[in-house]
């Protein structure tokens, strides 16, 4: 093992943060350098909706203590990497900052958001839900400020640098520009980023517009009764869900500010706009560094995590992966990020662990809701039949188990909490539908004095 | 309506009276002159001339000024409890411990003293035990109370608290019975989230509430002591107990010190600075023991692994300052000592990743680990 072996990490989230705590406690001395463009201090990008409601402060969401970085001896370097020099070993950053040499190099660089590609998505009042910039630009817009207490200081002066297509930039506030708070938001995306723009706006008091272009809400996990069951939930808080709409353009006042989303079924009025559709790996600052990336910009990487340069690793939202159905491209997951960031730390230290993603899994709250899922669901499989059950009692909830060829190979559950792990197993186990549905409560994960669930027997 | 899980979206910090603004460190202000002139009216009267709360509480036609505490401390419980249930009482189990806290706290600490004389019998509250109490197991208390009471409170302190504890956790005390317990879940409830996650206020914790448990036990050892000894030793009588109770002994100093300065002015007093939690977690001497009987007992919070996104919705509204997270987002469950079993975390929990539970098995945690990916 090399003495004083010199580890860069481009990007402090999860996958970056879990390779260097990896690192560090196998090796006191080695030299850790962390590279963010983003924030100073590591913290959680799923919490940024309740920043914004003022249920978490800026430093709820940050998972160490604000001196991890002293105690753990992790070198902070806050610029936008530029670009690798893989044969020389060095990275670039903007500005005036020096190339940082590296041994062993990990780019857990993340996503950054898709813009839109509708006329008018670069207006003023126009922005994401992705960063914590962007979290800034939204609370100005609705709430003309951000939250009190524990904020981080508004790394203005780094902000110079982050400019172009940075999702790190800081937008232009409309609400500023017009003396007058956003009053009519609208979101544009159905998917999980779009429903917390619209859960934030509705706490705020507003009644925001949600443009969704498929037949129904997040089809990709849900079928058109739990969508409607969900939907049915989130126009009760006062959401305008707008489906099967295609945005056209957004529209703009004489200043420049954001007026209107003009879709295919009309104009809706609107001063201030989220786009919240999907993310792409941030990795366009790679393209003239030999690294080789997937068509739509995954870093690929083998089992090791090891990408096509020597010792340069990538792990996180930027990695493509292989996964369970033999496929690559990115999983854009916090707990599969954290995951890889353990493995990425294993191959900086020398080790040879591989990253094996096991069946699929995840949860969401959707609104009030919570969403459990594990295995595959969705998939229309051939022979696949789907159980299903609501439940209209002191709880509500739906079940559905799908079952194909006699035993069952996923479950999508909404309204109660539910042991993923015992799902799986009972999976991998195949059970029988009948087996699976008089053992359901051994799975259950609801709190304490929650009345069971009761299915029909099958 | 949902039986659990935080419903909506909460505004703790844009609401300045929770966040230490000039209007939350004013109500601290007025409850720390509130407990200041309540226990130490007798100074006041000295050097003002009135004596206020005894005042007030004759013209309402109270016996004295703890009838009236009494009832504002009913007061402040019951409305705290509609403030909190309005927020979270969608969790069935956030209604069991509120509602059988404030029921315990509303008959037995509030009801009990006015009604028991009405037949004869002294004022005496069933809710609390030794060591919180601390001068429930004074040789000299045991044997001025009626017997039944004297019975209750040995066998509550020393065999059925800590019983409990083993079986269900300290939260069947201090969330569920506790009067202290009880006004920092109700009343307090809009400052939970101040109080402190730091590892120097964890460090701080494990050392003062030893310190107190230890002058506890020290001081009822002696008092005890000079029940036996006290007639024939004055000198150690006057040291310990004293001839009066504005005397300075070991027995009032400790009343001063630990029952009205750290419960009352700081642990009550402080809630808008530094949340609810301040006197249960750092210096309350019952706490430390059913703590240590917690960790030996069934009761933990169980982590479902891999399902974690580090949120912090956990950690954020902890009212013992747990960094639950930290357990989380490495998937280990887990039993904290200084865990109330308040079950907020798992309440705010937005992927159901946490659930509190009484059990022996601990065996499910280490097979779990297969789902984990990593292997060194």
């Amino acid at each position: 093992m090399v003495a004083g072996m010199r580890i860069v990490i481009i990007g402090n989230g999860v996958a970056g943060m879990e390779a260097a705590l990896a690192v560090r406690k196998r090796e006191p001395r080695w030299d850790i350098t962390i590279i963010s463009e983003e924030s100073d201090h590591f913290f959680s990008r799923t919490a940024l909706m309740w920043v914004f409601s003022g249920q978490m402060s800026h430093r709820d969401i940050e998972p160490l203590e604000r001196d991890a970085y002293e105690r753990l001896g992790f070198r902070r370097v806050r610029a936008r990497a530029t670009g690798i020099d893989t044969v020389n070993r060095r990275v670039s950053l903007a500005g005036d900052h020096e190339p940082i040499p590296y041994d062993r190099l990990l780019i857990a660089s993340g996503s950054k958001p898709r813009p839109g590609p509708w006329p008018g998505s670069d207006a003023r009042g126009v922005g994401h839900f992705v960063t914590l910039q962007d979290l800034d630009w939204y609370e100005r817009e609705v709430h003309g400020g951000v939250s009190r207490s524990g904020g981080p200081p508004r790394p203005q002066a780094h902000s110079a640098a982050s400019s172009g297509d940075s999702p790190y930039r800081f937008r232009e506030v409309a609400a500023e520009h017009r003396g007058q708070r956003a009053r009519q938001p609208a979101v544009i995306g159905g998917g999980l980023i779009g429903i917390e723009a619209v859960e934030v706006a509705v706490a705020a008091g507003l009644r925001p517009h949600f443009f969704i272009r498929e037949e129904w809400f997040w089809p990709i996990a849900l079928d058109q009764k739990e969508s409607q069951w969900i939907s049915d939930r989130i126009s009760r808080h006062g959401v305008d869900v707008h489906l099967e709409h295609e945005v056209e353009a957004l529209e703009t006042d004489a200043d420049g500010n954001v007026s209107a989303v003009r879709t295919n079924m009309g104009r809706y009025e609107s001063d201030c706009v989220v786009i919240g559709i999907g993310v792409a790996p941030n990795t366009s600052w790679l393209s003239d560094a030999s690294i080789e990336l997937d068509e739509r910009g995954g870093i690929l990487v083998d089992e090791g995590l090891q990408t096509s340069a020597p010792d340069v690793f990538a792990a996180g939202d930027c990695a493509s992966v292989r996964w369970f159905d033999g496929t690559r491209r990115p999983e854009q997951l916090w707990y599969t990020a954290r995951d890889q960031g353990r493995v990425a730390g294993g191959r900086l230290l020398g080790d040879a662990p591989r990253y094996e993603r096991g069946a699929w899994y995840n949860s969401a709250k959707l609104m009030d809701v919570e969403y459990t899922t594990a295995g595959l669901v969705n998939w229309n499989l051939e022979r696949e039949e789907n159980w299903f059950f609501e439940e209209k009692a002191k709880v509500c909830s739906t079940t559905r188990v799908v079952v194909q060829d006699d035993h069952v190979v996923g479950f999508n559950m909404l309204g109660r909490r539910w042991d993923h792990t015992v799902l799986i197993r009972w999976i991998e186990e195949r059970r029988s539908l009948r087996w699976v549905l008089n053992h359901l409560n051994d799975a259950a994960f609801d709190t304490e004095l929650v009345p069971p669930l009761r299915v029909p027997r099958a | 309506m949902d039986q659990q899980g935080q419903n909506g979206l909460l505004t703790t910090y844009r609401e300045g009276w929770r966040n230490r603004s000039f209007v939350g460190v004013a109500i601290s202000a007025l409850l720390v002159a509130f407990y200041v002139v309540l226990y130490w009216e007798h100074k006041v009267q000295q050097h003002f001339g009135v004596a206020p709360l005894t005042a007030f509480s004759e013209a309402a036609g109270l016996r004295n000024r703890w009838y009236l505490y009494g009832f504002l401390y009913s007061v402040a419980m019951v409305t705290g409890a509609v403030y909190y249930l309005r927020r979270h009482g969608n969790s069935r189990y956030n209604r069991f411990r509120i509602t059988v806290n404030v029921a315990i706290q509303v008959a037995l600490g509030f009801s009990l003293p006015f009604i028991m004389p009405l037949f004869g019998a002294q004022e005496l509250y069933f809710s609390y035990f030794w060591p919180l109490k601390y001068d429930y197991l004074y040789p000299q208390t045991l044997a001025d109370l009626p017997l039944y009471f004297s019975l209750y409170t040995v066998v509550g302190s020393l065999l059925a608290a800590p019983v409990l504890a083993v079986l269900y956790g300290k939260r069947w005390y201090c969330s569920w019975v506790c009067g202290c317990g009880g006004l920092a879940n109700t009343f307090g409830d809009p400052w939970r989230h101040l109080t402190s996650k730091s590892t120097k206020s964890w460090r701080f914790e494990q050392v003062s509430i030893h310190l107190v448990l230890f002058i506890a036990i020290a001081t009822t050892f002696l008092v005890g002591l000079d029940w036996l000894i006290g007639k024939d030793h004055p000198a150690f009588h006057r040291i310990v107990a004293g001839d009066h109770w504005q005397d300075w002994s070991i027995k009032s100093f400790y009343g001063f010190a630990v029952g009205a300065i750290l419960a009352g002015v700081i642990g009550t007093g402080l809630y808008p600075v530094f949340g609810p939690r301040v006197w249960c977690r750092n210096f309350c001497p019952m706490a430390a023991v059913l703590g240590w009987l917690q960790k030996v007992g069934r009761y933990r919070i169980k982590v479902k692994p891999g399902m974690c996104i580090s949120c912090g919705n956990c950690s954020t509204y902890c009212e013992m300052g747990i960094d639950v997270r930290s357990y989380a987002q490495s998937d280990e469950s887990f039993t904290r000592a200084s865990c109330v079993g308040c079950g907020m975390c798992a309440h705010m929990c937005p992927r159901g990743v946490l659930k509190l539970e009484n059990t022996w098995d601990r065996q499910e945690d280490k097979e779990r680990q297969r789902l984990s990916v990593v292997d060194f």
